[in-house]
């Protein structure tokens, strides 16, 4: 039978090609951010993959500072960018928090909450990249870009 | 995140080159605003012609001020929004709560 092309690849086919680890705050984020964008330069990712999965880090490590640490930069945020052999880019942040419940966010574009000041990170993850799960509790996210 | 600021027939014409997200960048445009706001001014056009990427801090920073300048009687107006910009508002649903102009002219003027 033939490879199912859209089937999370396995972990042993990985290659990780950075594990950062920062404080929970705001600077760091874009410390790590931009990392891993030079990495996907590097790479030779396509320019609007780099932006869609730039800003899709950016929201991940933005949650985990916030919602995942509560802003504390004691707490210890991981990020890993890994690669398959066919060219598909996973990105795992983990957060040492108590996790959440990814299905009890609200639709950023139903009724008012289009006009709210927060509340859009996850959906844009998910919009932005083609694979996302939230594992561990809440406290790991896995994402994919194919 | 570079900020440049010029008023123009009472618009307030906000520059921005850099990314625009959480930390530097969002804290200095909301003083930038809340600034301006102090001082009376409730329009604004904002060109976001260098600014490669918004992230969901600086999408809430542009909704909230412009719910507070609509409140006022102004607005807040986009100018030349880069592609992935564009894409970013549209994906979160906010890209028609705003009017977006080809130029910096053009946006000044509509709030004659």
């Amino acid at each position: 039978m033939p490879a199912d092309p859209s089937a999370q690849p396995q972990d042993d086919e990985l290659s990780e090609l950075l594990n950062l680890q920062m404080p929970a705050e705001s600077a760091s984020v874009t410390a790590i951010t931009d990392a891993i964008s030079e990495a996907l330069v590097r790479l030779k990712v396509p320019e609007e993959k780099q932006l869609e999965i730039g800003l899709a880090v950016q929201e991940a490590l933005v949650n985990a500072v916030v919602h995942g640490c509560n802003n504390d930069p004691s707490k210890e945020i991981q990020c890993r960018l890994q690669r398959d052999a066919r060219g598909r880019i996973a990105i795992i942040v983990t957060d040492p928090g108590p996790g959440f419940s990814p299905e009890l966010l609200s639709n950023p574009k139903q009724g008012d909450n289009v006009y709210a000041d927060h509340g859009r990170g996850v959906y844009l993850i998910r919009q932005l990249m083609d694979e996302v799960h939230f594992e561990n509790g809440g406290n790991e996210i896995r994402m994919w870009k194919y | 995140m570079d900020i440049s600021v010029r008023k123009r027939s009472q618009v307030q014409l906000i520059h921005l080159r850099g990314q625009l997200r959480l930390g530097q960048a969002v804290d200095e445009l909301r003083q930038t605003i809340e600034e301006s706001l102090g001082n009376g001014d409730t329009r604004f056009a904002i060109n976001l012609a260098e600014v490669p990427m918004v992230d969901s801090s600086g999408i809430g920073l542009l909704v909230r001020f412009l719910a507070s300048t609509k409140q006022r009687g102004g607005n807040i107006k986009l100018v030349q929004p880069s592609k992935f910009a564009v894409q970013t508002l549209r994906l979160v649903g906010v890209l028609n709560l705003f009017e977006v102009f080809d130029d910096d002219d053009a946006a000044v003027q509509s709030f004659a």
